[in-house]
Order: structure tokens, then sequence, then C-alpha cells
């Protein structure tokens, strides 16, 4: 509901009490010069215009950052979920989705909340401003609406200049704290090689240099700004001078108006407000690049990947598939599989075992040859790491099948050699997303026992011996060998003894 | 505490440029509440001597104040953009010393103890803290302009009588000190739960993102954007509350003015045209202090920021030039296996059994698990000099910085030649690659390697650690990712040069076209734990 009105209505309640604050004062001085007495009145719309303005500038903050955080967590949830929960045809890095995912849904929330309602605010408010001051005094409204085309024309001509040179700043500033954080990650290698002065130099070199630009950039950059900051302070001058002939009589043109000094006093203090909205959309110009800029990354994000129409379940056949991989490609590999056995994809650390194992479930786009297409309900996957959502043990054993019986949990339990844990600690052991208390053993066996309890047909390993001692690795090989009687398992590891027990290698 | 960190860190910043800026940002602030008060002031005037008839009005010395208007109008500009140009040119050279000073202190330190930045977000949150300095020194001169030009203002109230210029002055005297102590209730608590949320959302998201395809399989992404959603709320809440206080501070700022507007007038003795100058010059030194207002709400932020850049700061060491002369070679023993200079041995054993961890603590980059000595003298206590003139690694993932090929290259030692990269290039077997590219040697790389394949960037890597001429070379699986006869090209070359220098070899890897470079194998398994304790790490 917030959604659809603007924040920056409010602004508009700040020129009312802005108009009461000048009031009072116009009145008040007015009092003075004519030699009569105070009056509360005049206090009151000065106490009352700046609470009005006090409260509507509150508002202003609160309403804003309400409805942008109202967008940023729909946002948000779209992004977790496009980035973690659905198949993408490039992968992203982790560190990459996280700063998509957080970082840029909090730069556009800032975006939203600063520059939204100055932006509404700027458009609307200097009217406003027109409107009320024409009241006490047309020539006054009319010296203002005067100076906007000068303003704007300025504006045009500073603001295409400084907004190429505010680019430049940014992409020079870009270029610096990259240099800094390349070196500063590759540290260690630097040192190893003795070639610390010889960077420090150059670090600092490049950093001078780079600051030695950005002032000149920054000469163009600050030309805006001057140029609102001209206008706003010629807009008083203007108002003031004029006023101040009229008073005296002494315009050198015939006096359209008889202006009172009330009338010219309220036109005076409320001539700064006029271009007040557009100082304060220029305070937000910075925040509106950085939520463009965030904005345009997100869009750019790949499309989640279509789902490939399935076959029914009955085995496996990868012909000659090639899939993607930062620097080459991985294979063509081929390999089959029937409703049951196990195949091993060997390969390094980091050769892209798991990216085949992604590919397989459709969660990887293919570059060339042709896999099986698998229903994503037929697929168990048995991770490195497994997820551990916070909850009881129970409810991650069963995260991939809620309605599993008892029995069929305490089976699982049994099978992957969890039962001491869960004779020790309970089914209903809390958990936190880390696993906390868990080994990585212990863990590696949950994501084993969700696997088996979920009872898909092709099971998947990501390298379900890793760093695993020999004992329990040799109990994991049997029951990865146990349970290829009944499915179809593929594991990707570099275990010398699950290579063994397999079918079938597959080397990348 | 915090001040004075503050004041160490920026003693680098130029002290003129700042007194410029000072000097500036002063014009402008008084200029500022000048032409506002001089406009209340001639208005009222002009209207008293229009109303007293022609004769007055004729005598009425508009030239003078109307004039001072207009040329405020342009000095206030003027001022104002020489502040923020001066400003901002302290503050970015001030930066640029800090970074290069807080970069030499880093280089300086022993990769084995120093703090590690490798991380995305450990440098990250190094150039945030630097960039909030740089705002702390882009404000640092508005704040005593604004405390003068509020001197000046209760001055000018004077006119409007004394006890009104009393009153101004203790309102504006409070001022600061109001405003510091409110965003100290508004914004410490919300700035530590926000930065602590944010730590914990990103957190959980990389774990859960490592869980992806697991994720993805079973269908949970709903679940795990809920739990994502659940922690991120904490956060929400906090920055909620910020930019709420940043609101209320604001509205503090305009409800004071319009206070103090109400005083002056209130206490006011003086004749209407100097109530006039007075009751404006309030209202306008109010707003002045606006800087204070924005200085205070960041304070909470830029403190942390702060303590963390002081803690790097204090580091010991400057980076020294190191000497090129060649060193001996020493002998190197495994556990209880020694090693004789030149030697060429491989390390063996399963994956993950620490073979990387054993070349990296030769290499000086990571604390040692195993008990490992350089001619008797175990490494820990080595100095990190003694380990360098020694070992040059290729490691397992090729680290290249951002620079051009001919960068990475000369990262090995200084005054190398085009010719000595060419041959090294040769035997790394990547020399018709990198001639076949049209800036050759000069080819920038993008951050990761970019246009260099997986194997091609080990290549570079090899290629670097064979021109720093170290008497041993520890190579990690230098073969990784090669087709066959590439592999068997890159051995017969580098065995050529292993002969032809008579430098040591110490392997890993799990292929055998390179392991028969080596003449000696050694189980790490075989190889004792330095202190079993802390072999889990």
């Amino acid at each position: 509901m917030i959604k659809h009105w603007n924040a920056g209505w409010f602004w508009l309640l700040d020129l009312v009490g802005a108009s009461w604050f000048a009031w009072g004062i116009a009145e008040a001085v007015s009092r003075a010069a004519a030699g009569l007495s105070e009056h509360y009145y005049a206090y009151a719309a000065i106490i009352g215009g700046g609470l009005m303005r006090a409260v509507s500038v509150f508002a202003v903050q609160h309403f804003a950052i309400a409805s942008a955080q109202q967008s940023g967590v729909a946002l948000r949830a779209g992004l977790f979920d496009r980035l973690l929960g659905r198949p993408i045809a490039t992968p992203i890095s982790m560190g990459g989705s996280a700063v998509v995912a957080i970082d840029h849904v909090r730069t556009i929330e800032d975006y939203e909340a600063r520059f939204m309602p100055a932006r509404f605010g700027a458009t609307l408010a200097p009217l406003v401003v027109i409107a009320v001051v024409a009241c006490a005094s047309l020539v006054a409204a009319g010296i203002l609406m005067v100076t906007l085309i000068p303003f704007i024309l300025g504006m045009i001509l500073a603001g295409t200049a400084a907004r190429r040179a505010s680019e430049r700043q940014l992409a020079a500033l870009g270029d610096l704290s990259g240099l800094f954080v390349d070196r500063v990650r590759t540290l260690p290698i630097i040192r190893h090689f003795g070639a610390e002065d010889r960077i420090a130099r150059q670090v600092q070199g490049a950093t001078r240099e780079v600051a030695d630009r950005t002032v000149a950039v920054l000469r163009a950059a600050f030309l805006s700004s001057a140029v609102l900051e001209f206008f706003s302070a010629l807009a008083v001058a203007l108002v003031a001078v004029y006023c101040g002939f009229s008073l005296l009589d002494m315009l050198p043109f015939p006096d359209p108006e008889n202006l009172t000094l009330r009338e010219a006093f309220f036109a005076l203090a409320m001539a700064p407000e006029f271009y007040l909205p557009m100082r304060r959309l220029a305070a937000a110009y910075h925040e509106k690049q950085l939520g463009e800029a965030a904005r345009a990354e997100i869009a750019a994000l790949p499309e989640p990947m279509a789902m490939r129409p399935s076959v029914p379940w009955n085995g496996l056949r990868a012909q000659a598939l090639a899939i993607a991989w930062p620097g080459h490609a991985i294979g063509p590999l081929d390999f089959a599989i029937g409703r049951t056995g196990m195949i091993a994809l060997t390969g390094p650390t980091g050769s892209g075992k798991t990216s085949v194992l992604a590919a397989i479930a459709g969660q990887v786009a293919i570059v060339s040859g042709d896999v099986t297409p698998v229903d994503p309900g037929d697929i168990a996957w048995a991770a490195q790491q497994p997820l551990i959502l916070p909850g009881t043990l129970r409810d991650n054993l069963k995260l991939a099948s809620p309605q599993a019986s008892q029995e069929s949990v305490a089976d699982a339990v049994r099978a992957v050699g969890l039962e001491s844990l869960v004779g020790e600690r309970g089914l209903d052991l809390p958990l936190d997303h880390r696993g906390s208390g868990l080994s990585g053993g212990e863990r590696r066996r949950v994501g084993l026992a969700r696997a088996i309890l979920s009872g898909r047909p092709l099971l998947l390993c990501d390298e379900p011996t890793a760093d695993l001692d020999a004992d329990s690795a040799e109990a994991v090989v049997a029951l990865l060998a146990e349970l290829a009687r009944t499915h179809a398992v593929i594991v990707a590891t570099h275990d010398a003894r699950l290579i063994a027990a397999a079918d079938m290698e597959v080397a990348l | 505490m915090t001040r004075r960190d503050e004041t160490a860190l920026l003693q680098a910043t130029d002290r003129k440029l700042l007194r410029w800026a000072f000097v500036c940002a002063l014009v402008a602030a008084i200029s500022s509440i000048l032409l506002l008060a001089l406009s209340g002031w001639f208005l009222t005037a002009a209207a008293i001597a229009g109303a007293a008839g022609p004769a007055a009005a004729m005598g009425f010395n508009y030239l003078i104040p109307s004039a001072a208007i207009r040329g405020l109008a342009i000095s206030r500009t003027a001022a104002r953009y020489g502040e923020r140009l001066v400003s901002h040119r302290a503050a970015l050279g001030a930066m640029a010393t800090l970074r290069g000073k807080l970069f030499g202190k880093l280089a300086a330190q022993d990769s084995r103890t120093a703090p590690d930045l490798s991380g995305g977000d450990a440098s990250a949150r190094l150039i945030g803290d630097i960039e909030a300095l740089e705002d702390l020194v882009v404000r640092r001169p508005t704040r005593p302009a604004s405390l003068i030009a509020a001197v000046f203002a209760v001055g000018l109230t004077c006119f409007a009588g004394w006890q009104a210029a009393l009153a101004l002055a203790i309102l504006l005297a409070a001022l600061p000190g109001l405003l510091a102590f409110a965003a100290r209730r508004l914004t410490r608590e919300p700035a530590a739960v926000a930065a602590a949320a944010l730590g914990d959302l990103r957190t959980a998201f990389i774990d859960y993102a490592a869980a992806r395809p697991e994720v993805i399989a079973y269908g949970l992404g709903d679940r795990v954007s809920a739990q994502l959603l659940d922690i991120a709320a904490p956060m929400d809440r906090a920055r909620a509350a910020l930019f709420r206080g940043e609101g209320v501070l604001a509205g503090l700022l305009l409800a004071y003015g319009c206070v103090a507007a109400a005083l002056v007038l209130a206490l006011a003795t003086g004749p209407a045209a100097q109530v006039a100058l007075g009751l404006l010059a309030a209202t306008a030194s109010v707003e002045s202090m606006a800087a204070f207002a924005r200085t205070a709400m960041r304070q909470a932020s830029v403190e942390q920021g702060i303590a963390r850049l002081a803690t790097l700061r204090t580091l010991e060491g400057e980076p020294q030039k190191r000497i090129a002369a060649a060193a001996d070679a020493a002998s190197i023993a495994l556990g209880d296996v020694a090693i004789a200079p030149g030697a060429r041995i491989a390390v063996t054993g399963r994956s993950g059994s620490g073979k990387t961890r054993i070349l990296e603590a030769l290499a000086g980059m990571r604390p040692a698990h195993h008990r490992l000595a350089v001619d008797g003298m175990p490494l820990e206590n080595c100095t990190a000099d003694r380990l360098r003139g020694q070992f040059a690694l290729a490691p397992q993932d090729a680290v290249l910085i951002a620079g051009s090929i001919a960068d990475n290259l000369r990262l090995a030692r200084s005054g190398l030649n085009e010719a000595d990269m060419r041959a090294a290039l040769e035997v790394a077997c990547l020399d018709r690659r990198i001639a076949a590219m049209p800036a050759g040697l000069d080819t920038p790389l993008s951050e990761a390697g970019g246009i260099l394949s997986g194997g091609e960037r080990k290549r570079l890597s090899l290629a670097r650690a064979l021109l720093a001429g170290r008497p041993w070379l520890l190579l990690d699986e230098p073969t990784e990712g090669l087709d066959g006869a590439t592999e068997a090209e890159l051995v017969r070359r580098l065995g050529d040069w292993l002969d032809a220098t008579g430098t040591g070899l110490v392997l890993v890897s799990h292929r055998p076209a390179p392991l028969a470079l080596t003449r000696q194998r050694v189980d790490v398994a075989a190889i004792a734990l330095r202190d079993p304790a802390r072999s889990g790490d």
C-alpha cells in the first residue's frame, strides 16, 4: 500500500511549514516596523511552522525507507530464489552472487529511499513555491521563474560535462581500488618473490597519479553544483533587491504592485525554498548513479534455464557431452548407466567434476553433445558440504521427503552409520545453518541419508569421501557400493578406493 | 582513542590545502548568513524609509546594501566551489598517501603471520574504510568554519539587542553537543546491529550458495530464501532505524532554527530593521551547523573503520629493497629425509594429505604443519628472507597480478630483460602462444588472468618461478590440464633446464610424466608433523 504513493509528498507538507514560518517572521517584522505591539500568532506560526517542518522531514525519511525496503525485500527474495534455487546457464561465483543479492539490493534501497522522494520534491515543490510567493508578490514569483531559465540552460551545459566527468571519476576511482585490491590479494606471492618494494612503489605511484587525475576531473564535476548554488543565491539577492526598491518606490519602471513590508519579507523568506528541492536532489545524485549501476547489473543477470522436457527414468546416457568451464571446455564425455550401477567421474580438484554432475541434473548449460533429460524429481544430490537448514536433525534428514515415516528415517540413519550420533543426541538435535556441532563426516552422512530417504532412483554424489579419515571413507565406499545395487549412482571423486568400487571410470 | 587514531591516519593531509578549504568554507558560511541577514535588514529599512516619504527614501543609501547582496551571492557560490574542490583535493592526496603507506606496511609483513586480506570481503572492507576516512577529510574544514560563522551570526544579532544575542549564543553553543548526543543515541546501536547482521547474512548466503546444486535438486529454493530473509530482517530494521535517526536529526535542526528565530524575536530590543537582521542571521546560522549533524550521523560507522585501519597502521616494518645476490643452495629436510642441494624429489600422498601445504610452507607463504628444515634449521626459525632466497614456487592455483604478462614475469626478479623472459616462456611451452598475441609480452591480463586458460596461467606462473633464479624450484601439479603432447614437451624442456642450471626440484604431482623428472619420492604420511595438536587447522 505504501508503495503506491511517494514519500516525497511530505516535502510539500514541509513547504506548508516553511510558509507558516515565513509568514510568522514577516508578520512580526512588519508589526515591529509599524511600531505595533507583538502578537502571539506570529510566534505560533514560527514555532508551528518549525515543528511541521521537523515532522515532515522525519516523515519523508520514515516512509521513504519503509517503501524502499518493501520493494527491496521483494527484490531480494526474487534474487535469493533465482541465484540459489534455480539453474542458471552460466554460473556466477559465490562471492559475485552475494554482492548482487546483498550489496546491490542495499544500494538500490538507498537509491529509492534518498533519490526518489528528492526527485518527486524537485519536480513539484518549486512550482508550489512559485504559487505561494505569487500570493504575496507576482513580480517576485516571476523573478524566481525567470532565474529558472538560465539555471536550466546552465545545468544542461555544466550538467553534461559534469556527468561525463563524474562518470570518469567513478571509473578512475574504480581502477584505483581495483589495483589496490588486486595487489593486496596477491601479496603472499609478491612477498614470496621479494618484490614488495617494487610493487609498493608502483602502488604509491599509481594512487598518486589517479588522485591527481581525479582532481582535474572534479573541477568539471563540481560545476553543476556551482551553477545550482549560484542561482539559489541569485534568486534570494534578486528578490531582495526588487522588493527593497519597490518599498522605496524607486523602481526604474512603473511599480506593478504596491508591496507591503509583510509581503516583501514573506517573498524573501520563501525565496531560498525555491532551489532547496533541487539541492536535495543534487545531494542524492551519487546514490542515483550507484543505484542505476546496480539495477543494470541485476538486469544483466542470466535468465534461469528453461526446463528440458524430461523422459521417464530408465537409465542415463551421455554422448559427446561438453560444458563450458572458465578458460576451456570440459568434455566431450561419453558414458551410460542403467537403473543400477556406479560411475566415477575423476579428475584433479578444479577440473569441473561438480559441473558435470550439475549438467546431468540439468543445472548447467550443455555446450554440445547430449545427455538424457532426467526429471528433476528423480535426482538425489549428496553434496560435499550438504545443505543444513536451521531446525532439528530430523527436519534436515527429511528435507527432500517431508512425508517420510519414522521407520524409513531410522533405516536411512542406520544405512549411513549415523546411529551413534542419533543414539547419543537424538533426532531432535537442533542444528544451525553451518551444522555447528557436527563433524564434516557427519554432515556428509546427513546429506547421504537425505538422498536415500528421498527415494529418488539417480544418486549424484560430489566428493563423498573427501577429507574423511580412512575408516569413515571405507564405510562410505561400502555404503555407495551397496546403494549401487538398487540405484544408479554417479560419483565425482579422485579417491582411488571409490574409483575401484565403481563399474566405470570417466576421466575429465 | 579514536580521535588519536584518526589524527595518526590523516597526518599526511596537506595542511596548506586544509587551511585554504577552511578559508573557503568560512567565506561561504559567512556569505550565506550575511546574504539573508542583509536582505532582511535592507527590506525593512527600505520599507521604513519609503513610509517616511520621498525625501527619506531619496536619502536612503540603497547602493551599498544592494550591491553587497549581489556580491554575496557571487562570493557564496565561488567559496562553496573552492571549498569542495580544495577539500576533495586534500582528501584525495591524503588517501593516496595512506593507501601507499598501508600497502607498504602490509607488504613488509611475513606471509606466515600477516593478517589475511586475500579474501574479497576483507579487501572490500579495507577500501570502504579508506573511503569513509576520505569523507571525514572532506568534511573536516566545514566544522570549525561553521563555528566561527556562528560567532559572527551572534555578533550580527547584537544589533537586535544583547539579550537576543546571548540567547542565540547559548542555543548555538549547545547545538553541537546536542547533535552529537542525539546521533550517538540514535545510531550507535543500529549501526552495530546493521554491520553484524550484514556479516551474518553474507556468511549464510555463501554457505547456502555452496549447497546450491542440492537446493535446486530438492527444490528447496523457497525455504532457503525464506531463511535468508529471516536473517536479513534485523539488518533491515537497523537500517530503517538509522534512516529515521537521520530524519530525527534533520528535523531537530529545522525545529531548532525556528525556535532560535522565535527567541531572538521575543528578546529583541533594537529597531525593526536590526531585528530583521538578527532574526535572519539566527535562522541561517543554525542551518550552517548542518555539517555537525552529518558528521555526527556517520561517526559510529566511521569509528569502526578507523579502528580497523589503525590496527593495520601499527604493523611494524617498511618494505625493504631486496638484494638479488644469489644465495648458496641449502640442503633441506622433510621430516627425517635429508635432501642435498640440487636434488629432485617428489612428495607423494593422497589428495588432502597436506602436500601443497609443504610447498607453501617452504615458500614462506604459510606456517608449516610438518617438521621441515633448511640447512638443519627448523623452518619456523628461518626468516622469510632466507626462505625467499632459496625457493621459487609455482603454486597449484596460479596467482597472477592484474597487469601485463611482462608485469607478472618481472615480479620474479628486478632487472629482467626481454630475452630472459622469452627464454623462460620457451621452457614453459608458452613462447609461441604469447608471440602470437598482437601485443606480445605487453598483453594485459584482466584481473584473474582472463585471456589465458587455466593451463596457460599455470605455465605463466611456472615461467615466473624459473626466472626467479632460486636454488630450489617448488612445483605443484605443473602439468594439470595439459594434453599429453604438450605435457611431454614441457617435461622434456623443464628437465633440460634443470640440468643446465643445476636447480633442485620439489614436485607435487599425481601424473606420471612430471614424476619422471624426480629421482626420489617421499610419502607425505612419512613426514612427521611439527606439533600434533595443531595438525587439524
